[in-house]
């Protein structure tokens, strides 16, 4: 089991940052592209909702991603303030169009095997992601 | 990171071509881009997508956002896209219903005329 842990600025501009280290992170735990591909966006989106959170909380605290690679599977967990477990933009707007974060939902839950929030202690919310590894990807 | 964007008239219509990644970021660019493109009268817009290696949910809120503002004024919004890693992401969140998405520059400005 190998952990490495990341902490961003709570600003877009270190998402992108944080791609690349978990593209890097993923290749190297002997991933194949496609499950690269979908870690990436998974771990952006979650990444950018917890950025927006930080900024709806008014909190300037990092983010914290941490990454484990297990023998059957990966995991992201990613930290933030934020105070409400629902998001209070999901849905869909006045034209019937969905907003970005029911999209981004929508991308969480189909990318990865397990998704879910969870209370983190002194407040904020984790988003655990993880990706078991098929038989072709094990290592 | 940088995104870059490429403005170009192809029969009526006038075609964005992106290159990069469009994230939480690089959105706003593309936003702007498209804002700006309505608010000039371009009203039949399409945005090749051919060029982008990443694409998450703020860049398909840019898209939805600019599809209404062309809808607006009875225009119209389509997409190229040919890569399966993309294609996927419009297709988990419904959007290739909300969408026209063509296999080329060519018959996106062509077929929606």
């Amino acid at each position: 089991m190998a952990t490495v842990s990341l902490s961003i600025p709570p600003r877009s501009q270190y998402v992108g940052v944080v791609r690349l280290a978990i593209s890097s992170l993923a290749r190297a735990a002997g991933l194949d592209e496609e499950a690269v591909d979908d870690l990436k966006i998974a771990v952006s989106e979650a990444c950018t909702n917890a950025v927006e959170s930080n900024e709806e909380a008014g909190s300037d605290d990092p983010i914290s991603i941490e990454w484990t690679d297990e023998e059957n599977l990966v995991r992201v967990e990613i930290g933030d303030r934020r105070q409400s477990v629902e998001p209070s933009e999901a849905g869909v707007d006045t034209q019937g169009f969905s907003t970005r974060l029911t999209m981004s939902l929508a991308l969480l839950e189909s990318l990865v095997d397990h998704f879910e929030l969870s209370p983190r202690e002194g407040g904020g919310m984790f988003t655990r992601l993880v990706l078991e590894r098929s038989p072709s990807n094990a290592t | 990171m940088e995104l870059g964007l490429d403005v170009r008239t192809v029969g009526s219509h006038s075609v964005v071509d992106v290159k990069g990644e469009i994230d939480v970021y690089t959105a706003p660019k593309l936003r702007e881009k498209l804002i700006e493109l309505v608010s000039q009268g371009s009203y039949d817009v399409v945005v090749n997508l051919e060029g982008v290696d990443f694409l998450d949910s703020t860049g398909l809120g840019v898209l939805v956002g600019a599809l209404k503002r062309v809808k607006a004024h009875d225009g119209s919004l389509s997409l190229v896209c040919t890569q399966d890693k993309i294609l996927k992401i419009f297709k988990i969140t419904g959007l290739t219903k909300v969408f026209p998405i063509h296999g080329s520059v060519e018959e996106a400005a062509g077929g929606a005329a």
